[in-house]
């Protein structure tokens, strides 16, 4: 079942040929301009438990997102019925429906168009996704979940082991006469061992993503840091209510960038929704905190060559030294806040490319040893963070760490504080990113936060 | 891609008002009553009542699948073998209107169709779907799905369909509305809001109308049609007062048609919002620390769907990876506490006449005065914990196979008035609506957002407080219960749970509640009663 370079060329022609038509079809039923991007994801997905396969799903999804303007009046669609007769109705009745919409002087296509070009330099492919076998992909999951059975006796259940891949193709038609697509792959794989602490179940998690199998952290380490991470929750107790620094690890670090970048999502900045809308130019964090947006990162996840509106992709400071430098604009937010688009249209709005701190020149161990009292967080839990005031409340789970040691596991409390306070208290960050996702971070520490437990 | 997208992550729920744009596009919630009902009111003349030839009117409008080719596509998924196989055509249409800085910014279309074809070897599935709807690529998605299976080929199985509609439960609209009716909703939601105070700095609001015509057949021989309705509109509002900012958010609808809000007026949905924004903005930093907790009646109904709902779900409970694993009939919770799961509530977010398997939704006693009475069941898990399914096999779309979900969960009223609870608390926080909660479904740790809180003092309700969050473990909290208001009630219709990537409308509800403790995790510290 899988794709070779015929296939792929192949999807690559039908993309762009369905985009075109879709962009043809609006026109004739009234548009003024028009984009259509067609993705088209090749997509495999194993899951295991125990000894056994337990899902094994494989197929090829289409999909067409197209934004259409008749004058400044703007109305979109997205579809999976991808029959001409289908995109034509489609279009036509969203073309009706823009005669209802305000105009808005800002609306429109890019003002201009730049020749879409491929650059195998962003290294968004790699063969042995269509090369690997599914066998050998199934014997992963199964081998994960050996391994994390064989790591510890206190595990011996799991939410399943899992291993996916897609290959996509992306083409983008306008009506100003863009034409690009390009191809991209991704692997992951990924286990969540579950350990027995008296009458606690503890789950651990662990995963690694990259463009390909040959980028991924191999099985036997997905297995064994699942197994750490369940194993080091055994125990857990909960912290006292009190301030201490607190640790992020890289992935939770993550986290905090995720919500870091709503506040510098332009599409938040016009409407007042964060609490950095007139913060340009301020010293907002410690000289910790350079924050980018890299559209060009080699072998990134978030790579790509053009955004959803053609734009080729660029490396944006958002955060320099602590200094806010730029918000992150699409071509519409970018003409009514008068700024220039950032390379960050994606799907109808604005998101990240890759968006990450920089790395500092500390292990996370020497963050933990700098540490005389605190807090080492590997999960938090929790969603909420209020983007106009930036109040920043968590559940977490971690180690409390006592005169720069790790001292035992903790759970069952909150961390708190709000954004700028946490910007600014970023005083050491650790080396230890790996580029897993479009938002990742290195492990930091922020000097004090407000834990929350008994 | 992240690695946890692939995957169920280590918090597997999450339950959120339906507030971003881009959960509305994972919801894809772009609105769009067409046609089927309206075809069948054409033809009969009178109110849609789910009989044989509306069903043929729907699935030939919708074009559903044809009878033989269902027939053959599951035949030929189960020829290497299996014990079940379904085959899951969905056709959804959504509109909707968003509205920005007093304009109307953006109308939106979406559609999603496609088929999803399964087989199920016993605890084993085998998964394809396809937007093509042709037979051969349908008989491709067929063949894919059938590679989990693999016993000696004894030949393809004749499944013989008979069809029937889904109960009645919702009333679509008869036709899609005038793109007009859409602007009048969100203009007069923008005047309301805006007029409430001003202070509020910003207005979003946003409005959507959605049909979705479900065919499921299955290998035994079933094959049923459903039409369901559902209609949102949420308005966001933001405040400013004296350089400080704050949200309000509050949206309401249901599986019904955009008449409802002649009724539930969209002055009322967004002078709510603005109520939440402007008392927020003055609201002050949240104590840390543990402290008694009242969930008022109505949007706390998200403490039931996170610290116990998720936890009675039968895969998690099948593999043994939930807490309340094997704990049927044993006590989970105080005496006071009794919760339902039910998919036949009229109008009801999270209401399906039949569940995306095909089985009819129901009443489920999840726990009676504190007692674990059963779990929410969808095929494959009930099959292999040898019970029915219980209708709570849902799914996001044909792009991705079904998961036991809940549907709306709510705990009927107690005894006890809302003054009396009050007055009973010394000190704590009262929490009258959440943002959305999330819970670690193995050990059971839940967290809530408090959308809108105050401090209670002294047996009275004092000053507004911000940025809540509650933390505690499900089964640890239930013990906790010690107060059940009289004013038991459903939430405002915006909830949608995600679940392993997956995510579904839902309903909420419950009365007063008082929980005698619970952690409370402000950024505050040394003004709670802190130890």
């Amino acid at each position: 079942m899988q794709l070779n370079e015929t296939a792929n060329a192949d999807a690559r022609d039908e993309a762009l040929a369905l985009a075109a038509f879709a962009v043809a079809a609006a026109v004739d039923g009234g548009a003024t301009a028009a984009e259509a991007t067609l993705a088209i994801n090749d997509r495999f997905g194993a899951e295991a438990r125990g000894g056994e396969l337990t899902k094994l799903e494989q197929s090829r999804g289409r999909s067409l997102s197209m934004r259409t303007f008749v004058g400044k009046r703007r109305a979109s669609l997205s579809t999976t019925d991808l029959t001409h007769d289908g995109i034509r109705a489609l279009a036509k009745r969203i073309v009706a429906a823009a005669a209802f919409v305000s105009e808005d002087p800002h609306a429109g296509l890019p003002d201009t168009v730049t020749p879409a070009q491929e650059d195998a330099a962003l290294e968004m492919l790699s063969p042995d996704v269509a090369a690997r076998e599914p066998e050998a992909k199934i014997d992963d999951v199964i081998e994960l979940e050996r391994l994390i059975r064989q790591a510890d006796a206190r595990i011996d259940n799991s939410r399943g082991s899992h291993a996916g891949d897609t290959q996509a193709t992306v083409a983008l038609v306008n009506s100003l006469g863009f034409r690009g697509a390009y191809r991209m792959t991704s692997a992951s794989r990924s286990t969540s061992p579950i350990a027995r602490d008296g009458d606690d179940l503890r789950i651990g998690s662990y995963g690694s993503a990259a463009r390909g199998y040959a980028g991924l952290e191999s099985v036997a380490d997905v297995a064994r840091q699942a197994a750490k991470r369940a194993l080091d929750l055994c125990g857990a107790r909960r912290p006292g209510t009190l301030r201490v620094p607190v640790i992020f690890e890289r992935d939770v670090a993550a986290a905090v960038l995720s919500d870091l970048f709503n506040a510098v999502n332009a599409a938040n900045i016009a409407v007042g929704n964060s609490y950095l809308t007139d913060a340009i130019g301020e010293t907002v964090g410690s000289a910790h905190v350079t924050i980018v947006d890299d559209g060009r990162l080699p072998g990134g996840l978030g790579t790509s060559p053009f955004d959803a509106e053609g734009t080729p992709t660029r490396m944006t400071t958002v955060f320099e030294r602590g200094v806010l430098k730029s918000f992150l604009y699409d071509t519409y937010y970018a003409r009514r806040l008068g700024a220039q688009t950032t390379g960050n249209a994606s799907g109808g709005g604005i998101g990240v490319n890759n968006f990450y701190l920089y790395s500092g020149d500390h292990t996370l161990d020497e963050l933990i040893a700098a540490t005389s009292r605190g807090v080492l967080v590997y999960d938090t839990i929790g969603f909420a963070t209020e983007h106009a005031s930036g109040t920043y409340s968590r559940g977490a789970r971690g180690v409390w760490i006592e005169n720069g040691e790790i001292a035992y596991p903790v759970d069952g409390f909150t961390i708190a504080s709000n954004f700028k306070a946490m910007l600014a208290g970023i005083d050491m960050v650790a080396n230890d990113v790996r580029f897993d996702s479009g938002i990742v971070s290195p492990s930091f520490r922020v000097t004090e936060m407000t834990i929350s437990g008994d | 891609m992240r690695w946890a997208d692939a995957q169920e992550t280590v918090f597997a729920c999450r339950i959120l008002s339906a507030r971003s744009r881009c959960a509305y596009r994972r919801l894809g919630s772009f609105g769009g009553a067409e046609c089927a009902t309206g075809a069948c009111r054409r033809l009969h003349g009178a109110a849609f009542k789910g009989c044989d030839r509306c069903a043929r009117e729907s699935t030939r409008v919708h074009t559903g699948l044809d009878r033989d080719l269902l027939g053959q596509l599951l035949a030929r998924a189960l020829r290497r073998g299996g014990d079940y196989a379904d085959v899951f055509f969905e056709h959804r249409t959504a509109q909707s209107f968003r509205l920005q800085d007093g304009r109307i910014h953006e109308a939106g279309l979406a559609v999603v169709r496609g088929v999803g074809i399964r087989v199920i070897a016993g605890e084993r599935a085998g998964y394809a779907h396809s937007d093509d709807l042709s037979p051969a690529a349908l008989r491709r998605a067929a063949d894919v799905a059938s590679l989990i299976a693999h016993s000696a080929a004894s030949g393809e199985p004749v499944v013989d369909l008979s069809a029937r509609v889904a109960p009645h439960l919702y009333q679509p609209a008869a036709e899609a509305a005038p793109a007009g009716r859409f602007v009048d909703l969100l203009s007069r939601a923008d005047v309301a809001a805006r007029a409430f105070d001003p202070r509020i700095a910003a207005v979003n609001a946003y409005v959507s109308d959605e049909t979705q015509f479900v065919q499921i057949a299955t290998s035994t021989g079933e094959l049923v049609t459903d039409l369901r309705p559902l209609v949102t509109l949420g308005v966001q509002t933001v405040a400013r007062s004296d350089g400080r900012r704050a949200n309000g958010y509050f949206a309401d609808g249901g599986r019904t048609a955009l008449s409802i809000y002649d009724a539930k007026t969209p002055e009322s949905i967004a002078t709510e919002a603005a109520r939440i924004a402007v008392t927020n903005v003055d609201a002050r930093e949240t104590p840390a620390g543990e402290m008694t907790v009242v969930v008022g009646a109505g949007g706390g109904g998200v403490l039931l769907h996170e610290a116990v709902g998720h936890g009675l779900e039968s895969d998690f409970n099948r593999q043994g990876t939930s807490l309340y694993s094997g704990r049927v009939g044993e006590r989970v919770a105080s005496d006071l506490v009794t919760i339902f799961d039910d998919g036949n509530l009229a109008g009801e977010r999270g209401s399906v006449a039949v569940d995306d398997e095909g089985t009819p939704g129901a009443h489920k006693v999840l726990v009676e005065n504190g007692i674990l009475r059963g779990y929410m069941q969808d095929r494959l898990n009930a099959k292999l914990m040898g019970v029915q399914s219980t209708g709570s096999g849902r799914r996001q779309s044909f792009r991705v196979m079904p998961q036991p979900r809940m549907c709306n969960t709510y705990m009927p009223s107690g005894t006890s008035t809302f003054e009396e609870i009050i007055a009973s608390v010394d000190r704590g926080i009262y929490a009258t609506s959440f943002a959305g909660g999330q819970v670690e479904i193995s050990k059971g740790d839940f967290v809530f957002m408090v959308a809108e809180g105050y401090l209670i003092e002294g047996g009275k309700i004092t000053a507004p407080v911000r940025g809540a969050t509650l933390i505690g473990n499900g089964p640890d909290a239930m013990t906790k219960v010690v107060a059940v208001g009289n004013d038991g009630r459903l939430a405002n219709r915006s909830y949608t749970c995600g679940k392993g990537g997956q995510m579904v409308p839902v309903g909420v509800g419950m009365p007063t509640v008082k929980l005698a403790s619970c952690t409370v995790g402000g950024s505050s510290v040394g003004t709670g009663n802190e130890r």
